[in-house]
């Protein structure tokens, strides 16, 4: 095979480089294969010649192609790794929408914070069952402010209850003075956690109560400790609920900002 | 009062209560049923289940002379109470 080949070599370098083309064309009609085992001998035989131009068309395009081949691959590696980059930015945005009602989800389960606690409601009162082997006793306090005159103290000291029983406690107040005073109050539970399980049903709480002079009034407190108190473990430990509430003097013209959750009638 | 300055995470958040507040006894009309109760607690040590047939009582009371607004006894807690008759069945009931 390589003989027809150093023969067409021959035949053409006596003719020089004006049959470049024509030896070009000539070697573009031949199957790849041939022409790799055609171009070697080409060049062996322009080696020992001395012919200074060499068919370097297979060159010429290996390295045309390896400069396209590099581009090509800097650009997909550039693509791909713009796609990543896109996806993370989308991930990051798909997030943080989402994190809002993770969230909410994650503070019902862990009851972090006591507003995201499911709410209980009026039915349950109706249906639930009492815990009798879990005694909690709830001690009582009352405070008033400094400026107020009022007589305010507990008439009970404690009570003792089961959760899911709907109990009564009784408080006292009294005013001293001359005038008609006005007084609101406010309450707090502690351990704090409890608090969370104290469901008041009636107070006397947040709403301005009106006393006239020298006049004295019950107060009553309608509660009860829901049932799933028991079920906490948090809880296991508490049996002792202080509930403590705090009168202020509720001045005229001073409006209330509006509670959250309490609609005034 | 809880503080502003406590900050872990688990502050104290009142809630109002779900039925609002109890409208002030001004002329004592209740306050039979209150000393009753008040009683019955001092005798059984300030036990709340031997003496809700008084808080019952003392609720009723509230409600019939417009202190307090009606309703039934179930969603008060006091679907046990309701269907029994006074102080010493009840006890047996409750057991």
């Amino acid at each position: 095979m390589l003989l027809p080949c150093v023969l067409r070599e021959f035949s053409r370098c006596s003719t020089l480089s004006m049959h470049c083309s024509r030896v070009l064309r000539l070697q573009q009609k031949l199957q790849p294969s041939e022409r790799g085992l055609h171009t070697q001998a080409q060049e062996f035989i322009a080696r020992r010649i001395g012919l200074r131009w060499k068919p370097q068309t297979r060159g010429i395009k290996n390295r045309s192609n390896k400069r396209g081949s590099q581009e090509d691959e800097w650009k997909s590696k550039n693509k791909t790794v713009l796609t990543y980059i896109a996806a993370a930015g989308v991930g990051m945005i798909g997030i943080s929408y989402a994190s809002v009602p993770l969230y909410r989800l994650y503070c019902q389960a862990s009851g972090l914070g006591g507003t995201a606690v499911a709410g209980h409601d009026a039915d349950q009162v109706a249906t639930m069952k009492p815990v009798k082997d879990r005694i909690i006793k709830i001690t009582f306090n009352a405070d008033t402010h400094a400026s107020m005159q009022w007589n305010f103290r507990p008439q009970q000291s404690e009570i003792y209850v089961v959760p899911g029983e709907t109990a009564l406690a009784f408080y006292r107040a009294r005013n001293p003075t001359d005038k008609p005073v006005i007084g609101i109050s406010t309450y707090n539970v502690v351990p704090f956690d409890a608090g969370q399980y104290f469901n008041k049903i009636q107070c006397f709480c947040f709403e301005e109560q009106r006393l006239n002079p020298k006049e004295e009034v019950d107060m009553p407190v309608f509660f009860y400790i829901d049932p799933e108190f028991d079920e906490d473990p948090r809880m296991a430990r508490v049996d002792t609920i202080v509930l403590s509430y705090t009168f202020f003097e509720a001045k005229e013209g001073q409006p209330l900002p509006p509670l959250p959750g309490y609609s005034y009638k | 009062m809880s503080t502003a300055m406590n900050f872990s995470s688990k502050a104290f958040k009142p809630r109002a209560p779900d039925k609002g507040s109890f409208p002030l006894d001004h002329f004592g009309e209740c306050k039979g049923f209150k000393d009753t109760f008040m009683k019955c607690l001092r005798d059984n040590s300030f036990d709340n289940s031997l003496c809700r047939l008084q808080s019952k009582d003392y609720l009723q009371c509230r409600m019939d002379n417009q202190l307090m607004a009606k309703e039934p006894l179930e969603k008060l807690g006091f679907a046990d109470l309701k269907e029994t008759s006074p102080s010493p069945e009840d006890k047996d009931a409750k057991e």
